[in-house]
Order: structure tokens, then C-alpha cells, then sequence
């Protein structure tokens, strides 16, 4: 019994290794992306499996809410929102799914970011050839070097975006007047040793992007301008890096705990910034402050801002696997996300999701639609940054080469280092 | 009897094992990556100049550091708390109710445990308000850095708290079994309480304790959501770097992390040997 249940064992493992998918039946062949009837007609009935991000409640309501009612009501697809506790997770199962061989998968559409999407590209995992095809991809200025770079990486015809974001800060308007916020990397060094322990930033590292963005912004400040970091230039990252250190190493004994230890995520700053611990947040929210207010990890006085230049952009994207069972619905989900009226519902606060317009707004040619969203920037109020103050101050990513130079060497010469 | 478990634990370990060392060796189909290597090991060594090199040593010093002191402290705590009984009754038993409660701090996952610890003594957290509030620290951020600090102590304080129960329960029925006569025993031939504990009480607990001390240790040697949420991101205990690598946007970096989680495992398999070899011969001592 034991040597037999050993052979059997022997054979699963042998079973698991090997590469041959087993024979499936032949699926009907997709319809022609030109042909967009026939994919809606396609979609009829499908169940789309949309893997995402599922720590924030309000933004699942959102988007049950939201496209999921409106999925079934106009298309007869339902929505099955697979909430995970970090994207890479659909990474991981996609990358099972490839090793074993399983197509059609159990993935039609992921919102993803930009590691994840190098991740998969770097895979192979991606479909692709769709994203200009949809017929709302007309709202979208696919000629926006912020938009057809992800994290640097280019998205090609793999992904389509959903909404945008911008790196800010937030403060504490009952607590700072806004005439001495720091405008600049400069004067943020001065203010925080003026105030001895009152600012942290968020540990630069994979999964923590809006502290890798912050040491982003400073290496623009230091060097002068964004532009030229568009393209990776191993000299020019010798030429500025040391000095990057250095203003990070000036900054490190004026910060919270004097820069032993770092927040790892946004809401842990969060957390330190509604305790008083220190003075400023950061956030991404087109809504500045306003969402966080709504969800309560922060006072009903934060405020967001700015500095003068510098405060990196980008969209977040939606992508298919390439072994998508529900490729069609997927397709429809991703232009229903670029729908003008779901667009000016996703920025309000109050609906819980609170990013920033995919599409450009001066694509849109019907009247109406552009009046809603205007309206809808009009109403985000005073916890947002003014809109003029965030273009002003937008700089698209640099080269994604950069992102694992400034997180290794933040931890080897900031963290680690002196 | 035991075949159809086997079949299960061996087929999802030793499959997932069996991935994990490949993995580490380089083999990475999914990037079309086949060939066997062990690049991933030497990117660990010092001196190789990559990333992982700088950081594996501090971390499995931390790693080893952390497990050592919350195993030692916890394994004092709870002979602390048999001693203290002994001195009330001579024959440690356990006061009447301890081992339910003693089950119930065991039921608190140590997830909860840790958060719980948080709460209580980061510096924005209960105690450090109600010293401030009683006047005895002058801002709460004069309180001391116990939780995320460099030196893992908020780490040893969660695992130290969690293990004492766990040890104290191995103790109790190690001691509840057959104490009673050899401490009577003892005293008829007048030996002091602390004769009676020296020579009576620790021969018999020190096996059962040894034991439970390199599980505690081989526990939190390879133990990540305790260290994740309680820790700084320099020193990392290995778990934490070894998802850190796994969890990196270049897939190569895969091999890395599953070098330190195998090498990680193999430590863990080895501690674990070692209190299986001592639960075996205790047993076999007193069969």
C-alpha cells in the first residue's frame, strides 16, 4: 500500500511537470476586432472575470455599482469582480496558468500597474492588438507620452487606461497654514529640519511606487529637468545619482525616527499624518484629500498640494491575458470603463473611487458629456489641488530602467548606508 | 493507514518543494528560461556585488538574532512561571484555570497578536498616550521605539508573548504526569525547594523544553507576517526579503528569492530534525 501510494505520488509529480496541455475542445473562433458588433454579440451572456486590487471597500462598491449594473443591463454580461489583496497575485496565477499549460485560463481582464505589466510582458501573457480598437479608445490620446508609457514600460496595443493619477501632498490645514508649504525638494529639506522628526516619505521599493516617485521627483529637481530621464542613460545616472544620495542622506536625520525606519505603504502614512505624528501625506487622488476624507483616514481638513514642478503623472491601465475565457466581455468591459459617464462618476469622492480621467476631456465631442465632465471637476472642491496647479507641475515617469537603480540604491546608499 | 494522507502532504509539499528548489536553480519556464544554475546561491554570497548579496548576511543575522532571543526569553518566562508555582505548592501544579487560558492566548493568531502589540506599545500607541497623559514622558513620541525599530525588539516582544503559553503548556504536561511522587519523594529525603527544583524538576521539564524551544525557534525563523508588520525595511528577516525578491518586477528575480526561501527551509528542516531526534529519545528513555 505505502510503495504504491509512493508511485502514485511519483506519477502526479511527473504529471505536474509536464508541458503537454491536455487536448480541449475547439472553441469557435473569436470574432475580428474590426468587428465590434459581433464581439458585443459574443459577449452576451459571458461571466467577465475582473481581477483587481480589492483593499478598498469603496472602490469595490464603485465598481460593483457602477459596471457591474450597467455590464448586465445594456450587454446581458455579469460581472464577476475577483478582489485581490495585491495584483501581483493575478501575476502569479497567470504565470501558473502558463507553466501548466491551462487555456483557456480563469482571467479575462486585470487592472494592473506598471511592475505587474513589465512582469507580464516580460512573460509573454499578454493579449494583444485591441486597445485602439475600441470604439471609445477615440476619447483617449494615445499620442500622451504619460499614456503610452507605463512606469516607462510602453504599453503598445496591450493595454487600455481606466484613470489617472498625480503624485501630491497633503497637509493638515488646521494645523499648517498654506503660505508655508514648502514649494520644492529645497525648501522641503529646509522645512524639515526647521521641524526635527516632522516628515517621512514612504520606503522606495517594488509595490511601494509613490516612494519610489517621490525620490523620482527629487533626482528632476537636483538635475534640472524630466525630460531628460525619458530615456535610459547609464552616465547621466552616475553623473546625478550621487548627488540624489546626498540631498536624500541631508534629509534622513530631519525626518520622522531620523530616518531609521520608513512607512511602507500609503496608508501607514496616512495613519502617522491623522495621529500627528508628522505633517504631510501623499497621495495620487485626483480628488486630492477628498477620498480620503470620505473613507476617514484622514481629518475633514487635509488638503492637498503641490509643489511647483515635478509631481510625476500616469494613468493605471486595464490588460488582458492572452488566455482569457471571456475575451469579448473583457473587451466590453474595457470600453465601458472609458464610457464619458462613467469617467465623470469615477472622480467624484463620493462614489468611492476618486482617480482621475482615462480619456482626454477634449476628445469629447458630444455636448452633454463634456459639460458632465466638467461639472464633475467643478465639484471636487477644496480638498483637491486646483487643476491649473497639477498641470503645471506634470511630469510624465522616467525610464523604467531607472526604477530598480533608485530602489536598490536608496536602500545601499540612504537606508543601509552612514 | 497513513497512505492517503501521505499521498496528499507529499503531493502538495513535496510538489511545491520540488518547484521551489527548481525555481532557485534558475528554472524559470514562464521567461523561457530552462537552463539549471546555481547563479541564484552565489548572488547571495557576499562579495558577489548584487543587490541580494548586500542583503542576505544582515538579514539571516536578524533572522537568527530575532528567533535566538524571543526562544531563549520565552523558554525563561515560562520556567519563570514554574518556579514561581513551585514556590507557592512545592509540586508545580498548575493553578486551578491556567490551561484554559493558556489554550486561549494560543488560539489568537499571531497576526492579531502582533497587531494587538502594536496598538499597545508603538509610540503613538496606548501605553505611550496614558504615560503622557499621566504627565510621565512629555510627548508620546518620547515614549521608547519598540515597534518598527532596528533591532527586531517589537518582533521578539510579539514572538517572546506567543511562545511563554506554548512552552508553559508543554511544561505542565511534561510536570502533571509524575511530579507529584519524585517531589514528595525529594522532600522525604529532605532536599530544599530549590534542591527539588534543581535536580527534580529541571531534569524532568529540560527535554520537553529543549524541544519546544528549537519548534518556537524554527517557528520564527521562517515565520513573514510578524516581521512584515512589526518590522523596518533594513535589517528584514528572510521570509520578508525572500517575497521581496519573489515579489520584484524582473521575474528573474524569482531565482533569488527562492534560493533564501529553500535555504531558509533547509534551516527551519534542520532545527526541527534536531527536536525530533530529542522528543525521540525522551520517549524512548522513559518507554
Amino acid at each position: 500500500m505505502y510503495q504504491r501510494s509512493l508511485l502514485l505520488l511519483l506519477c502526479l509529480m511527473l504529471a505536474a511537470c509536464s508541458n503537454t496541455p491536455a487536448p480541449l475542445a475547439p472553441l469557435p473562433a473569436p470574432a475580428p476586432l474590426d468587428d465590434w458588433e459581433r464581439i458585443v454579440a459574443d459577449a452576451r451572456g459571458q461571466t467577465v472575470n475582473w481581477y483587481m486590487w480589492g483593499g478598498s471597500e469603496s472602490i469595490n462598491s464603485y465598481v460593483d455599482q457602477f459596471y457591474g449594473t450597467a455590464l448586465q443591463e445594456r450587454y446581458g454580461i455579469t460581472l464577476n469582480r475577483v478582489p485581490v489583496s495585491d495584483a501581483v497575485l493575478a501575476v502569479d496565477q497567470l504565470l501558473s496558468e502558463k507553466e501548466a499549460g491551462i487555456d483557456p485560463g480563469s482571467i479575462d481582464l486585470i487592472w494592473i500597474n506598471g511592475e505587474n505589466f513589465a512582469s507580464l510582458k516580460q512573460a509573454d501573457m499578454l493579449y494583444g492588438g485591441w486597445n485602439q480598437k475600441l470604439p471609445n479608445s477615440v476619447l483617449v490620446d494615445y499620442t500622451n507620452p504619460a499614456l503610452i508609457y507605463d512606469f516607462g514600460v510602453p504599453i503598445e496595443t496591450f493595454e487600455s487606461p481606466w484613470s489617472s493619477a498625480q503624485f501630491q501632498f497633503i497637509y493638515d490645514s488646521a494645523r499648517t497654514d498654506p503660505a508655508d508649504l514648502p514649494r520644492s525638494y529645497a525648501a522641503l529639506l529646509e522645512y524639515a529640519c526647521a521641524n526635527q522628526g516632522r516628515f517621512t516619505y514612504i520606503a522606495p521599493g517594488p509595490g511601494a511606487f509613490q516612494g519610489t516617485r517621490f525620490v523620482k521627483g527629487a533626482l528632476f529637481e537636483l538635475s534640472g529637468g524630466a525630460e531628460q530621464w525619458r530615456n535610459f542613460d547609464q552616465a547621466q545616472w552616475e553623473q546625478w545619482s550621487p548627488q540624489l544620495w546626498a540631498y536624500l542622506n541631508e534629509l534622513k536625520p530631519c525626518l520622522w525616527r531620523t530616518g531609521s525606519a520608513y512607512p511602507a505603504t500609503e496608508y501607514e502614512l496616512h495613519g502617522l499624518f491623522a495621529n500627528r505624528e508628522v505633517d504631510y501625506s501623499i497621495t495620487q487622488s485626483v480628488t486630492g484629500a477628498g477620498a480620503l476624507i470620505a473613507e476617514g483616514a484622514v481629518p475633514e481638513t487635509a488638503r492637498a498640494f503641490v509643489f511647483n514642478d515635478y509631481m510625476i503623472g500616469d494613468y493605471n491601465y486595464v490588460a488582458i491575458p492572452r488566455n482569457a475565457p471571456n475575451r469579448a466581455a473583457a473587451l466590453v468591459l474595457a470600453n465601458l470603463l472609458l464610457e464619458p459617464e462613467f469617467q465623470a462618476a469615477q472622480i467624484l469622492p463620493e462614489n468611492g473611487f476618486g482617480l482621475g480621467y482615462g480619456i482626454d476631456v477634449r476628445k469629447v465631442t458630444d455636448e452633454q458629456d463634456r459639460a458632465t465632465l466638467e461639472a464633475a471637476m467643478d465639484r471636487l472642491g477644496a480638498p483637491a489641488t486646483p487643476p491649473a496647479e497639477l498641470l503645471a507641475a506634470l511630469v510624465p515617469d522616467a525610464a523604467p530602467e531607472y526604477q530598480s537603480l533608485i530602489e536598490e540604491g536608496w536602500r545601499e546608499n540612504v537606508l543601509i548606508g552612514n | 493507514m497513513l497512505a492517503p494522507a501521505l499521498v496528499i502532504v507529499g503531493g502538495l509539499f513535496g510538489a511545491s518543494l520540488w518547484y521551489s528548489v527548481l525555481k532557485s536553480l534558475g528554472y524559470l519556464p514562464f521567461i523561457g528560461q530552462f537552463q539549471i544554475t546555481l547563479e541564484a546561491y552565489r548572488n547571495l554570497l557576499p562579495g558577489s556585488g548584487t543587490p541580494a548579496s548586500r542583503e542576505f548576511l544582515p538579514a539571516l543575522g536578524f533572522t537568527l538574532w530575532v528567533s535566538g532571543a524571543a526562544t531563549l526569553l520565552a523558554a525563561a518566562g515560562a520556567l519563570g512561571v514554574v518556579v514561581v508555582g513551585l514556590g507557592r505548592t512545592r509540586a508545580p501544579h498548575a493553578p486551578r484555570g491556567i490551561v484554559p487560558l493558556l489554550n486561549l492566548t494560543l488560539a489568537f493568531p499571531h497576526l492579531v497578536w502582533a497587531v494587538a502589540i502594536a496598538l499597545l506599545l508603538a509610540q503613538s500607541g496606548v501605553l505611550a498616550r496614558v504615560l503622557f497623559q499621566l504627565g510621565l514622558i512629555a510627548t508620546p513620541a518620547d515614549f521608547p521605539v519598540l515597534i518598527r525599530d532596528p533591532y527586531g525588539i517589537g518582533i521578539i516582544i510579539s514572538y517572546t508573548t506567543k511562545l511563554i503559553p506554548f512552552l508553559l503548556l508543554m511544561l505542565l504536561a511534561t510536570l502533571h504526569a509524575q511530579t507529584d511522587d519524585y517531589a514528595a519523594a525529594a522532600a522525604t529525603l529532605g532536599a530544599s525547594r530549590w534542591q527539588t527544583l534543581r535536580y527534580v524538576t529541571l531534569p524532568l521539564v529540560l527535554p520537553a523544553l529543549t524541544a519546544g524551544m528549537l519548534l518556537g525557534f524554527a517557528f520564527v525563523f521562517g515565520a513573514y507576517e510578524v516581521p512584515a508588520l512589526l518590522g523596518v525595511q533594513f535589517p528584514r528577516m528572510l521570509a520578508v526579503l525572500a517575497l521581496d525578491f519573489f515579489r520584484n518586477a524582473d521575474l528573474r528575480s524569482r531565482a533569488e528569492g527562492m534560493a533564501i526561501s529553500v535555504l531558509t527551509g533547509a534551516i527551519v528542516l534542520l532545527v526541527a530534525a534536531v527536536a525530533y531526534a530529542l522528543t525521540a529519545r525522551r520517549t524512548a528513555g522513559h518507554g
